[in-house]
Protein backbone atom coordinates (compact mmCIF):
# COMPACT_ATOMS: atom_id res chain seq x y z
CA UNK A 1 0.00 0.00 0.00
CA UNK A 2 2.01 3.42 -1.29
CA UNK A 3 1.39 6.21 1.74
CA UNK A 4 3.29 8.73 0.15
CA UNK A 5 4.12 9.74 -3.36
CA UNK A 6 6.57 13.03 -3.68
CA UNK A 7 7.85 15.48 -6.41
CA UNK A 8 10.64 17.33 -5.59
CA UNK A 9 12.61 19.73 -7.80
CA UNK A 10 16.71 19.77 -8.92
CA UNK A 11 17.35 22.26 -6.46
CA UNK A 12 15.39 19.78 -3.34
CA UNK A 13 12.36 22.42 -3.76
CA UNK A 14 9.28 20.30 -2.68
CA UNK A 15 6.79 20.06 -6.46
CA UNK A 16 4.46 18.06 -5.25
CA UNK A 17 3.66 16.13 -2.05
CA UNK A 18 0.38 13.41 -1.38
CA UNK A 19 -0.11 11.37 1.20
CA UNK A 20 -2.53 8.78 1.10
CA UNK A 21 -3.82 7.11 4.58
CA UNK A 22 -5.89 9.30 6.82
CA UNK A 23 -4.41 8.84 9.83
CA UNK A 24 -2.32 12.43 10.81
CA UNK A 25 1.10 11.03 10.86
CA UNK A 26 1.23 12.64 7.71
CA UNK A 27 4.04 14.95 9.13
CA UNK A 28 6.26 11.80 9.91
CA UNK A 29 5.90 10.88 6.25
CA UNK A 30 7.35 14.24 5.04
CA UNK A 31 10.36 14.09 7.24
CA UNK A 32 11.11 10.61 5.75
CA UNK A 33 10.67 11.69 2.67
CA UNK A 34 12.73 14.83 2.97
CA UNK A 35 15.69 12.06 5.11
CA UNK A 36 15.53 10.03 1.76
CA UNK A 37 17.05 13.02 -0.10
CA UNK A 38 20.20 12.80 1.69
CA UNK A 39 20.49 9.71 0.47
CA UNK A 40 19.47 10.37 -4.00
CA UNK A 41 22.23 13.18 -3.42
CA UNK A 42 24.97 10.55 -1.80
CA UNK A 43 23.90 8.14 -4.46
CA UNK A 44 23.91 10.25 -7.57
CA UNK A 45 27.37 12.36 -6.25
CA UNK A 46 29.70 8.91 -5.13
CA UNK A 47 28.78 6.57 -7.39
CA UNK A 48 30.01 3.09 -5.98
CA UNK A 49 31.26 2.04 -9.45
CA UNK A 50 30.89 4.47 -12.28
CA UNK A 51 29.48 3.71 -15.51
CA UNK A 52 26.27 2.15 -15.41
CA UNK A 53 25.14 2.21 -12.54
CA UNK A 54 25.80 5.83 -12.99
CA UNK A 55 23.17 6.38 -15.76
CA UNK A 56 20.20 4.67 -14.38
CA UNK A 57 17.03 6.25 -13.45
CA UNK A 58 15.90 3.84 -11.01
CA UNK A 59 17.28 4.52 -7.81
CA UNK A 60 15.88 1.49 -6.03
CA UNK A 61 15.38 1.40 -2.43
CA UNK A 62 16.36 3.84 -0.33
CA UNK A 63 15.95 3.63 2.86
CA UNK A 64 13.90 0.79 4.96
CA UNK A 65 12.78 1.90 8.32
CA UNK A 66 10.45 -0.08 10.71
CA UNK A 67 7.22 0.18 8.96
CA UNK A 68 7.99 1.51 5.62
CA UNK A 69 10.13 1.46 2.15
CA UNK A 70 11.30 4.69 0.50
CA UNK A 71 11.43 4.31 -3.41
CA UNK A 72 13.16 6.51 -5.56
CA UNK A 73 13.72 7.74 -9.34
CA UNK A 74 15.66 10.37 -10.55
CA UNK A 75 15.11 11.97 -14.39
CA UNK A 76 17.14 13.71 -16.53
CA UNK A 77 16.32 17.06 -15.02
CA UNK A 78 17.56 15.74 -11.64
CA UNK A 79 13.75 15.86 -10.83
CA UNK A 80 13.43 13.02 -8.01
CA UNK A 81 10.34 10.80 -8.14
CA UNK A 82 10.24 9.44 -4.15
CA UNK A 83 7.31 6.67 -3.02
CA UNK A 84 6.84 5.38 0.55
CA UNK A 85 4.70 2.19 0.70
CA UNK A 86 4.14 0.24 3.73
CA UNK A 87 4.01 -3.41 1.40
CA UNK A 88 6.73 -5.88 2.76
CA UNK A 89 6.80 -7.67 -0.12
CA UNK A 90 6.78 -5.33 -3.72
CA UNK A 91 8.20 -6.73 -6.66
CA UNK A 92 11.30 -4.69 -8.30
CA UNK A 93 9.32 -4.77 -11.07
CA UNK A 94 5.95 -3.29 -10.05
CA UNK A 95 7.88 -0.28 -8.55
CA UNK A 96 9.72 0.09 -12.14
CA UNK A 97 5.83 0.48 -13.96
CA UNK A 98 4.80 2.56 -11.14
CA UNK A 99 7.37 4.84 -11.84
CA UNK A 100 7.26 4.86 -15.61
CA UNK A 101 3.31 5.81 -15.14
CA UNK A 102 4.23 8.42 -12.64
CA UNK A 103 6.76 9.75 -14.93
CA UNK A 104 4.13 10.10 -17.85
CA UNK A 105 2.06 11.68 -15.89
CA UNK A 106 4.54 14.65 -14.75
CA UNK A 107 5.57 15.00 -18.01
CA UNK A 108 2.20 16.20 -19.15
CA UNK A 109 1.69 18.33 -16.05
CA UNK A 110 5.11 19.90 -17.29
CA UNK A 111 4.22 20.33 -20.42
CA UNK A 112 1.42 22.77 -19.77
CA UNK A 113 2.42 26.42 -21.20
CA UNK A 114 1.46 27.65 -18.02
CA UNK A 115 2.97 25.91 -15.28
CA UNK A 116 6.22 27.96 -14.46
CA UNK A 117 9.07 25.29 -13.46
CA UNK A 118 10.44 25.47 -10.48
CA UNK A 119 6.77 26.05 -8.96
CA UNK A 120 4.23 23.46 -7.26
CA UNK A 121 2.21 21.16 -9.70
CA UNK A 122 -1.09 22.57 -9.34
CA UNK A 123 -2.84 20.74 -11.40
CA UNK A 124 -6.11 18.78 -10.54
CA UNK A 125 -5.65 16.60 -13.47
CA UNK A 126 -2.54 15.63 -12.61
CA UNK A 127 -3.46 14.81 -9.05
CA UNK A 128 -6.32 12.39 -10.06
CA UNK A 129 -3.91 10.62 -12.24
CA UNK A 130 -1.56 10.37 -9.34
CA UNK A 131 -4.37 8.94 -7.34
CA UNK A 132 -5.66 6.59 -10.52
CA UNK A 133 -1.96 4.81 -10.60
CA UNK A 134 -1.35 4.86 -6.84
CA UNK A 135 -4.75 2.98 -6.67
CA UNK A 136 -3.60 0.41 -8.98
CA UNK A 137 -0.25 -0.27 -7.67
CA UNK A 138 0.28 -3.76 -6.64
CA UNK A 139 0.88 -7.75 -7.70
CA UNK A 140 0.03 -7.68 -11.52
CA UNK A 141 -2.32 -10.64 -11.80
CA UNK A 142 -2.75 -12.93 -14.28
CA UNK A 143 -5.66 -14.15 -15.19
CA UNK B 1 -34.06 0.24 -25.15
CA UNK B 2 -32.39 2.86 -27.76
CA UNK B 3 -30.57 4.98 -24.71
CA UNK B 4 -28.96 1.36 -23.55
CA UNK B 5 -28.00 1.02 -27.03
CA UNK B 6 -26.33 4.45 -27.93
CA UNK B 7 -24.44 4.01 -24.25
CA UNK B 8 -23.30 0.89 -25.42
CA UNK B 9 -21.73 2.61 -28.85
CA UNK B 10 -20.19 5.19 -26.39
CA UNK B 11 -18.58 2.65 -24.47
CA UNK B 12 -16.94 1.32 -27.51
CA UNK B 13 -16.14 4.58 -28.84
CA UNK B 14 -14.35 4.96 -25.15
CA UNK B 15 -12.32 1.92 -25.16
CA UNK B 16 -10.78 2.56 -28.18
CA UNK B 17 -6.83 2.76 -27.38
CA UNK B 18 -5.84 6.53 -27.99
CA UNK B 19 -3.38 6.38 -30.89
CA UNK B 20 -0.33 8.05 -30.69
CA UNK B 21 -1.43 10.30 -33.41
CA UNK B 22 0.54 11.85 -36.58
CA UNK B 23 3.38 12.85 -35.70
CA UNK B 24 3.42 15.96 -38.11
CA UNK B 25 2.05 19.81 -37.93
CA UNK B 26 1.45 21.73 -40.87
CA UNK B 27 4.92 23.78 -41.86
CA UNK B 28 2.50 26.71 -43.16
CA UNK B 29 0.72 26.44 -39.60
CA UNK B 30 3.70 26.15 -38.15
CA UNK B 31 5.13 29.50 -40.28
CA UNK B 32 2.32 31.49 -39.74
CA UNK B 33 2.37 31.01 -35.75
CA UNK B 34 6.35 31.51 -35.85
CA UNK B 35 5.64 34.66 -37.34
CA UNK B 36 3.17 36.36 -35.27
CA UNK B 37 5.59 35.46 -32.47
CA UNK B 38 8.33 37.22 -34.60
CA UNK B 39 5.80 40.25 -34.75
CA UNK B 40 4.05 40.62 -31.79
CA UNK B 41 7.72 40.68 -30.15
CA UNK B 42 8.96 42.91 -32.31
CA UNK B 43 6.15 45.86 -31.39
CA UNK B 44 7.19 45.34 -27.70
CA UNK B 45 10.52 46.08 -28.15
CA UNK B 46 12.78 48.66 -28.99
CA UNK B 47 16.50 47.00 -30.00
CA UNK B 48 17.30 43.92 -31.81
CA UNK B 49 19.77 42.55 -29.38
CA UNK B 50 15.70 42.88 -26.63
CA UNK B 51 14.03 40.75 -29.71
CA UNK B 52 17.03 38.44 -29.61
CA UNK B 53 16.91 37.73 -26.04
CA UNK B 54 12.65 37.58 -25.96
CA UNK B 55 12.76 34.65 -29.24
CA UNK B 56 15.66 32.78 -26.95
CA UNK B 57 13.62 32.72 -23.76
CA UNK B 58 10.27 31.83 -25.76
CA UNK B 59 12.44 28.66 -26.38
CA UNK B 60 13.74 28.34 -23.96
CA UNK B 61 10.75 26.90 -22.40
CA UNK B 62 9.96 24.96 -25.32
CA UNK B 63 13.25 23.38 -24.82
CA UNK B 64 12.93 22.64 -20.88
CA UNK B 65 9.67 20.44 -21.96
CA UNK B 66 11.23 18.78 -24.89
CA UNK B 67 13.87 16.88 -22.59
CA UNK B 68 12.06 16.12 -19.94
CA UNK B 69 9.25 14.70 -22.94
CA UNK B 70 12.08 13.07 -25.18
CA UNK B 71 14.23 11.55 -21.88
CA UNK B 72 10.47 9.64 -20.87
CA UNK B 73 9.86 8.81 -24.17
CA UNK B 74 12.69 7.69 -26.15
CA UNK B 75 15.33 7.19 -23.68
CA UNK B 76 13.84 4.59 -21.54
CA UNK B 77 16.21 4.25 -18.16
CA UNK B 78 19.29 6.09 -19.28
CA UNK B 79 20.24 9.96 -17.76
CA UNK B 80 22.98 11.65 -19.57
CA UNK B 81 26.19 13.01 -18.00
CA UNK B 82 28.74 12.95 -20.43
CA UNK B 83 29.30 16.00 -22.80
CA UNK B 84 29.32 13.69 -26.14
CA UNK B 85 26.30 12.16 -24.93
CA UNK B 86 23.85 15.44 -24.36
CA UNK B 87 25.49 16.93 -27.44
CA UNK B 88 24.56 14.09 -29.79
CA UNK B 89 21.29 13.78 -28.24
CA UNK B 90 20.58 17.51 -28.95
CA UNK B 91 22.11 16.90 -32.68
CA UNK B 92 19.94 13.38 -33.64
CA UNK B 93 17.21 12.89 -31.32
CA UNK B 94 15.95 16.54 -30.26
CA UNK B 95 16.43 17.48 -34.06
CA UNK B 96 14.53 14.73 -34.98
CA UNK B 97 11.66 15.02 -33.09
CA UNK B 98 11.24 18.58 -33.82
CA UNK B 99 12.22 19.10 -37.15
CA UNK B 100 12.10 15.35 -38.76
CA UNK B 101 15.57 14.98 -40.03
CA UNK B 102 18.83 15.13 -37.86
CA UNK B 103 21.01 18.10 -37.95
CA UNK B 104 23.58 18.10 -40.83
CA UNK B 105 26.60 18.83 -38.40
CA UNK B 106 28.11 19.21 -35.12
CA UNK B 107 31.61 20.41 -34.68
CA UNK B 108 34.38 21.09 -32.40
CA UNK B 109 35.42 24.59 -31.96
CA UNK B 110 38.91 25.10 -32.55
CA UNK B 111 39.30 28.51 -30.74
CA UNK B 112 38.34 27.40 -27.44
CA UNK B 113 38.13 24.22 -25.51
CA UNK B 114 34.09 24.59 -24.79
CA UNK B 115 32.53 25.73 -28.06
CA UNK B 116 30.56 23.37 -30.35
CA UNK B 117 28.97 24.34 -33.47
CA UNK B 118 25.70 22.60 -34.82
CA UNK B 119 25.20 23.61 -37.94
CA UNK B 120 22.08 23.23 -40.59
CA UNK B 121 22.20 24.59 -44.17
CA UNK B 122 18.80 26.06 -43.67
CA UNK B 123 16.47 26.05 -40.08
CA UNK B 124 13.24 25.08 -40.65
CA UNK B 125 11.97 28.33 -39.00
CA UNK B 126 14.20 30.52 -40.96
CA UNK B 127 12.56 28.73 -44.28
CA UNK B 128 9.96 32.12 -45.25
CA UNK B 129 11.75 34.52 -43.53
CA UNK B 130 13.86 37.08 -44.90
CA UNK B 131 15.80 39.50 -42.55
CA UNK B 132 15.67 43.54 -43.88
CA UNK B 133 18.98 44.93 -44.32
CA UNK B 134 18.52 47.27 -41.37
CA UNK B 135 18.59 44.68 -38.97
CA UNK B 136 21.97 44.07 -39.17
CA UNK B 137 22.77 40.22 -38.00
CA UNK B 138 20.00 39.53 -36.30
CA UNK B 139 18.70 35.71 -36.71
CA UNK B 140 15.63 34.46 -35.85
CA UNK B 141 17.34 31.20 -35.58
CA UNK B 142 17.57 32.38 -32.02
CA UNK B 143 14.02 30.55 -30.81
CA UNK B 144 15.76 27.72 -32.01
CA UNK B 145 19.09 28.62 -29.66
CA UNK B 146 16.69 28.87 -27.17
CA UNK B 147 15.65 25.65 -27.39
CA UNK B 148 19.40 24.08 -27.15
CA UNK B 149 19.63 26.29 -23.95
CA UNK B 150 16.81 25.00 -22.68
CA UNK B 151 17.40 21.12 -23.23
CA UNK B 152 21.08 21.78 -22.19
CA UNK B 153 20.47 23.85 -19.14
CA UNK B 154 18.01 21.75 -17.36
CA UNK B 155 20.17 18.39 -18.36
CA UNK B 156 22.81 20.23 -15.97
CA UNK B 157 25.17 21.46 -18.67
CA UNK B 158 24.78 25.29 -18.31
CA UNK B 159 25.53 26.71 -21.46
CA UNK B 160 25.29 30.41 -23.78
CA UNK B 161 23.92 29.62 -27.25
CA UNK B 162 23.27 31.62 -30.35
CA UNK B 163 22.92 31.61 -33.70
CA UNK B 164 24.65 32.59 -36.54
CA UNK B 165 24.94 33.50 -39.98
CA UNK B 166 27.83 31.55 -41.65
CA UNK B 167 28.32 32.79 -45.32
CA UNK B 168 29.35 29.84 -47.73
CA UNK B 169 30.80 30.14 -51.04
CA UNK B 170 28.78 28.97 -53.91
CA UNK B 171 25.69 29.13 -52.28
CA UNK B 172 23.09 31.82 -52.44
CA UNK B 173 21.86 31.86 -48.60
CA UNK B 174 24.23 31.68 -45.83
CA UNK B 175 24.77 28.71 -43.61
CA UNK B 176 23.19 28.70 -39.95
CA UNK B 177 25.15 27.73 -36.91
CA UNK B 178 24.21 27.59 -33.28
CA UNK B 179 27.26 28.16 -31.31
CA UNK B 180 27.00 26.44 -27.71
CA UNK B 181 30.11 27.94 -25.11
CA UNK B 182 29.86 25.50 -21.79
CA UNK B 183 30.25 27.26 -18.79
CA UNK B 184 33.54 26.52 -16.71
CA UNK B 185 31.94 24.06 -14.18
CA UNK B 186 30.84 21.65 -17.17
CA UNK B 187 34.73 21.08 -18.68
CA UNK B 188 35.59 21.28 -15.05
CA UNK B 189 33.18 18.24 -13.91
CA UNK B 190 34.16 16.55 -17.28
CA UNK B 191 37.55 16.56 -16.89
CA UNK B 192 37.34 15.21 -13.21
CA UNK B 193 34.58 12.25 -15.08
CA UNK B 194 37.76 11.12 -17.28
Amino acid sequence: MIVCVAVVGHQNNPLYLQSFTEADDALKLHHIVHCSLDVVDERVNNPKKSGPTLNETFLGMLYPTENYKVYGYLTNTKVKFLMVTTDLDVKDADVRSFFRRFHAAYVDAVSNPFHVPGKKITSNAFAERVSGIVKSFGPVTTG
Amino acid sequence: MISVGKIKQYANVLEKPVSRGRQEVSLSAFAFLFSELVQYNQTQVDNIAELERRLEDAGYAVGARVLELLCHREKGNRRETRLLGILSFVHSTVWKVLFGKVADSLEKGTEHEDEYMISEKELLVNRFISIPKDMGAFNCGAFVAGIVKGVLDNAGFPAVVTAHFVPMEGQQRPRTTILIKFAEEVLRREARLG
